[in-house]
């Protein structure tokens, strides 16, 4: 009999539910919940509830897109540096638009974006591909047939692209918080090295357009 | 006093706890908000400014502080373009004391010392401003941690041979002492002559900006420059001409230990660099006609725990002996009003852009 109980490969039996983190949804008094609300709330005292992953969090500024992006950033397992580098990140955003804030005249005030998550899901979402390249093999040669991509991989593919640009094609010397912001105000702007990253791919999908047919999902 | 605000960075970022609900600040009728005062002379202000922030206008911030404000500080005044800081009552403690000294005394010595990022550097800004506005000659040495680690160049003293000299850190300092006291060294003159080499020297009687651009020109003898501007200054102020303040901030580095080797890899003691050796006799209160202020830093100590802030920890024995009589001035944390205060200011400059950091 082995002491240790193998983890790796164990799976929740499926009559376990997810741990509710909304704070607000504990704090409303009885009488304000509907039939249906007081209905789960039962369910959630009878039935099991699995564990809450350490990176789940009831905070109110807790954001799934950011830890997302910090743990792809994360290398050999340091979240606490990869954490720290988000942080700085996003300070420095928040710097640099509210030193062109403080110096713009008072008409282009409103116009200069300060909040710097805001920028962060912008940036995203301009990077997102909308079609993407598959390989399928017909005949003995692999075709690049365009492909509709789920919101998931759009997501993903557009987080990669950030960080192997930030850390490929810079100067050897310069801080990942700076290279990071410096790309997501470009994005934020629809300029600089993704967005033409996204245009190519969008080109070329359209170069391709006559092997769509190749799909059969 | 705004250097508290890099622990309240990471803290508006990641989780602020909800303090803001309990006292809500009056509204006075000033014009604008509680967390503002348009005094901007130091001398002027009262405990009635308590909690205020006040500015300083840029050409004067260039003026009075080439060096020694905090980095954190100089980043947010980049990026708001304005300096304002917060008015304390450790800071209206010291002048009052100021005012009120008598400048036949030997010099007082102040020690500020408190925790970690409670803002001691900023309330000796602070000072510093007010007399540079009443017209002392300020002699501010922005980190006396950064004379005793981490220098590249240690030439053996040719004033002394068994002393070593900076010349980085000692030109460094020159250029920043002359952009802030012009005035003065153009009035001050000197009582000896001092030769610098076989072909130079300064006579007696010349002015002491002469002996300045010396240890500039020739980077040689910065150090030896050093030492006999203060040694000058400590002469002349007792006469009462001008009144002379000494800034040295993070002064538990000139009694602690060094990083610095020698080349046989020997370790080198503080009395052995001439920059430290020549501080240690100004913060001697032996001359009269001005007042020592100094700061305890534990974050650029060396060999020291990260806990250790009270003057008896961070000096250790050499130095509490050497500065005994010295007067105490703990700086702490901010009080729920002045959280309040700094909490205003930020909102209105728009540093807190989380919709939940700003209820």
């Amino acid at each position: 009999l082995c002491r240790l109980m193998q983890v790796r490969w164990s799976r929740y039996n499926p009559s376990y539910l997810e741990p509710e983190v909304n704070k607000e949804l504990y704090q409303k008094p009885l009488e304000e919940l509907s039939e249906e609300e007081k209905e789960k709330l039962e369910l959630k005292a009878l039935q099991p509830i699995k564990a809450a992953p350490p990176s789940l969090s009831s905070s109110v500024f807790h954001d799934p897109m950011i830890s997302k992006f910090t743990n792809m950033m994360m290398k050999d397992g340091n979240k606490v540096l990869a954490r720290s580098l988000m942080a700085q990140t996003l300070e420095a955003i928040k710097r640099k638009q509210l030193e062109k804030y403080h110096k713009a005249p008072e008409d282009e005030k409103e116009t200069i974006e300060c909040n710097p998550y805001v920028i962060f899901h912008q940036a995203l979402k301009n990077c997102q591909p909308i079609i993407g390249l598959s390989n399928i093999t017909r005949g003995g040669k692999t075709y690049q047939v365009p492909v509709p991509l789920k919101d998931n991989r759009k997501r993903f593919l557009a987080m990669k692209w950030l960080i192997t640009e930030c850390r490929e094609n810079k100067h050897r010397r310069t801080m990942m918080p700076e290279k990071l912001s410096q790309e997501l105000l470009q994005a934020f702007n629809n300029e600089g090295p993704i967005i033409k990253k996204k245009h190519m791919l969008h080109k070329m999908a359209e170069a391709n357009r006559a092997y769509a047919h190749f799909r059969w999902w | 006093q705004l250097d508290h605000g890099y622990a309240l960075h990471a803290a508006a970022k990641d989780c602020l706890s909800s303090i803001a609900s309990q006292d809500v600040q009056v509204l006075t009728e000033r014009p604008r908000a509680f967390f503002y005062t348009n005094e901007s002379d130091p001398a002027k202000h009262t405990e009635h400014h308590e909690g205020r922030h006040y500015s300083i206008p840029l050409e004067e911030l260039k003026a009075v502080f080439p060096h020694g404000l905090p980095s954190r500080f100089q980043q947010q005044i980049k990026t708001f373009n304005e300096a304002f800081v917060m008015v304390r009552k450790p800071a209206l403690e010291l002048f009052t004391y100021l005012k009120s000294s008598n400048l036949a005394h030997p010099a007082v010595r102040y020690v500020i010392y408190g925790e970690k990022g409670t803002g001691k550097t900023m309330t000796l800004c602070h000072v510093v401003h007010y007399c540079a506005r009443q017209g002392w000659l300020v002699l501010h040495i922005p980190d006396a941690h950064l004379w005793v680690k981490n220098c590249r160049e240690l030439m053996q003293s040719s004033y002394n041979k068994d002393r070593l000299d900076q010349p980085l850190q000692a030109s460094s300092w020159l250029k920043n002492f002359k952009t802030s006291n012009e005035h003065f060294l153009k009035e001050i003159k000197t009582q000896k002559k001092y030769v610098w080499g076989k072909r130079e020297s300064t006579e007696e009687g010349r002015p002491l900006g002469e002996v300045v651009e010396q240890g500039l020109a020739r980077v040689r003898n910065a150090s030896d420059a050093v030492g006999v501007v203060l040694k000058e200054l400590k002469q002349q102020c007792g006469e009462g001409s001008f009144p002379l303040l000494v800034a040295v901030d993070g002064v538990n580095a000139l009694w602690g230990r060094t990083t610095l080797k020698k080349e046989d890899k020997s370790p080198v003691s503080p009395e052995e660099l001439t920059l430290v050796y020549n501080l240690r006799k100004m913060m001697m209160n032996d001359w009269n006609g001005g007042a020592i202020v100094a700061t305890l830093s534990q974050t650029g100590s060396l060999f020291k725990p990260s806990s250790a802030y009270l003057p008896q920890e961070l000096l250790g024995k050499e130095g509490f002996d050497a500065l005994d009589p010295f007067v105490p001035i703990p700086v702490p944390n901010y009080s729920p009003r002045e959280f309040e205060s700094c909490y205003g200011y930020y909102l209105d400059r728009k540093w807190l852009q989380h919709e939940k950091g700003q209820t």
